[in-house]
Formats: structure tokens, sequence, C-alpha cells
């Protein structure tokens, strides 16, 4: 059997999720012995024109990361899937937004006018904005269009996996990696290198009754390393995220955030946050309601952090 | 006032026991109300889900009621 041609990218994306498949350590030459690496910006030099030059449906699995944030992502994700026999959309920014999802919250002229105008180090009194055309002597320059709104990838292309995690842990990468190059694949559109189940479902600690009156960030109190995250009153996304990460975060004494998204059958992680706080908050009045839930610091920001973009939520108008 | 054309989809969901059963009374007692209200039974106000609310809103309602 020929080797396996495997692509990576990362759109917009911070290289975490290209750093997470290294960490698979010395298995990544028992990848390079079943599989060819034909295109990946952090760890190969190929160019852009290399991929235009290979034929459609060459390259056998792609794996994609980062949210689609601009011009340059959307039209690379078009070439691969043309290129690619399986797209997969690795980690949580090509899945549902991701990180850079969040600016969802902005409009595209207030995040403009925050980096090239009022940050810090910025000086800017002409108010040069970047332009996706500019005329030089030499010729005209150009740069990627900065959309509206950030999408995923299922967005723009059509994508036969996904792949969650922020980044996915290196145990499911590699166990991904047996599958596929197994070639026995699951079911396209497929949740692949995680479980169904939720966090809480496979988390350790002792639960009891959930009654809270006030919540805290992580900072705030000494975290009791046996009790449910959420009865210390911690903003744990545990009850609404999949599982499939080993329980990092919170095995570490740090509340879930959430970046495995939603289980099957969910499809606003943070509308069913919502649901699942308003269920333990314990107020005998509107009034007590409302002050216990006006104590959790940015909600939207919190129930939505990995996932703005793929929720109902979509963006801020 | 102004007068506009303007005419919103309002989306019920309404307890199968109280507001449901209110509806039902409304139309057999045969109340006129305009036809605004989309009514959307559910067996207990409690079986509302936040998304549901976000699903009616961002498909296009201009109002979400939930009566129970």
């Amino acid at each position: 059997m020929s080797k396996l041609k495997l692509a990576s990218y990362w759109a917009a994306a911070c290289g975490g999720c290209d750093v997470a498949i290294l960490d698979i350590n010395e298995k990544i030459v028992d990848v390079a012995n079943v599989a060819d690496i034909v295109f990946w910006p952090i760890a190969v030099d190929f160019k852009y024109s290399d991929v235009e030059a290979y034929a459609d449906g060459y390259i056998d699995v792609c794996l994609f990361h980062g949210a689609i944030r601009n011009s340059e992502g959307e039209h690379i994700a078009k070439l691969l899937r043309q290129k690619s026999k399986v797209m997969v959309a690795f980690g949580s920014c090509a899945v549902a937004g991701g990180i850079p999802g969040l600016a969802n919250f902005k409009r595209r002229e207030d995040i403009f006018e925050r980096v090239y105008i009022e940050s810090n180090s910025t000086q800017n009194p002409e108010r040069v904005f970047p332009q996706t055309k500019f005329a030089v002597p030499e010729g005209e320059l150009e740069l990627p269009e900065f959309y509206k709104d950030v999408k995923c990838l299922a967005d723009v292309v059509d994508v036969d996996y996904f792949m969650p995690g922020c980044p996915p842990t290196a145990d499911q990468i590699w166990a991904v990696v047996q599958v596929i190059a197994s070639g026995a694949l699951p079911p396209k559109g497929a949740f692949v290198g995680c479980s169904n189940k939720t966090m809480c479902d496979e988390c350790k600690r002792v639960k009891t009754e959930k009654k809270v009156k006030k919540f805290y960030r992580p900072y705030e109190i000494m975290i009791d390393s046996e009790k449910c995250l959420l009865e210390q009153g911690l903003t744990c996304m545990g009850p609404v995220t999949r599982a499939g990460c080993g329980n990092q975060c919170t095995s570490a004494n740090l509340p879930c955030r959430g970046c495995y998204g939603p289980v099957d059958g969910v499809i606003d992680q943070g509308a069913k946050y919502i649901s699942a706080l308003a269920s333990i908050v314990d107020a005998d009045t509107p009034e007590e309601a409302d002050r216990i839930i006006s104590q959790i610091v940015d909600p939207a920001g919190t129930f939505y952090r990995y996932g703005l973009p793929g929720s109902l939520l979509r963006r801020a108008k | 006032m102004v007068k506009t054309d303007f005419e919103p989809k309002i989306i019920g969901f309404l307890c199968n026991w109280c507001a449901y059963g209110g509806a039902d009374l409304a139309g057999v007692s045969r109340l006129q109300y305009p036809p605004n209200a989309r009514i959307i039974r559910v067996m207990c106000s409690g079986r509302v889900d936040p998304q549901f609310v976000f699903k009616a809103l961002s498909d296009g309602a201009d109002g979400v009621l939930v009566a129970g």
C-alpha cells in the first residue's frame, strides 16, 4: 500500500494545534512511516503553488486548524478541500470558531479602531488602516480581506470529520491517525477523537447537591481538589462540554473552559449552560437570583469561549 | 403613535396544563386575537430550553413568550 498523503494548515489559529501534533513526540516517526507530509506550513517548506500543482484528491487527509478570519483562510480552505479526499476540522477554531471567534462580539470597525488607533503602543495620527489593494511604483500590493465576522471551517467548505479541542490532546491525535491509517473511517460528519458523553460524566470529583449562593473566579478561593468545582461556585463548563480531553483542567484544579464544545444534539453550548446554571442557583427571590447570576464575570465570553461563531448567537449585531 | 405595517411574529411556548389550556379556552369561547402569536405547546414550561428561545429569535421571531 502506498503511503498516506497528509496535509495540515493553519488559518486563524495560534499554532497550538501544530504543537499538539508534535506533542505525540517520538510517535511522529511512526506517522512518517505511514504517511508522507505534503503540506504543513509550520514544519515543512511547501508553498501554496505546490498545493495548486497537486491533482484534485491527491491529498488523502487534510488536518485543517484555525477559524476563517480573512479571504486567505477561505481561499486555502477551498483549495485544500479540492485537493483532499478527507477534510478534518482540527481543533476548536476550525470546528466552532475557537478563541479567534470571540472577535464576533465586536464589529470589524471596532477591532480596527482598537488595533490600529487605540492600542497603547500605536501612533497612527493619519489613521492608516490595512487596504486589500495598494499601488506602489513596483506594481500593486495585495492583502487578504479581513472579514466582517469569524467563520468556522464548515461555513466555507464541506467538512468530513470534526476533531474538537483546544488543542486536541496528543493521545487523541495519535488514536485518530491510527484509525485513518487503518482505513476504517467513521461515518461522514462524525466527531472524532472525543467521546459523546459530558465532562461531568467522566469527572472523578465528588458530586453532591448543587446549590450555589456565590460565584467565584479561580483565584478568589482556595479550591478543594476533591469536590465538584461547580459546587464550589466556579463556572465549570463540565455539564455542557464533550468529554475526551482526559479531564485535564479539572484534574489541575481548574474549571473546564468548554473547549471540546457541546455534545451531539446540542446546537448552543452557552444556552445549555445558562439552563444548567439556572438549576443550581440557590435563590429564594428573583432579586437574589439576579444578584447571584450577576457575579459571573463576562458570562458571554465564558459560556461561548470556544464556539461563538458555531453557536446560535454567531455574532453581536 | 406612528402607524406602521410591522406585524411581529411572536412564538409562544405554552404549558399544556395552564397557558395552553387558556389559549384553548379562548378558542372554544370564540375570542378573537391577532394571528401574530404562533403557539407551540410544551408539556411543561420547565421543558423550555434557552436554546428554543435563541433558535426562535435567530430564525426570525420578533418576540418569544414563555407562559405556564
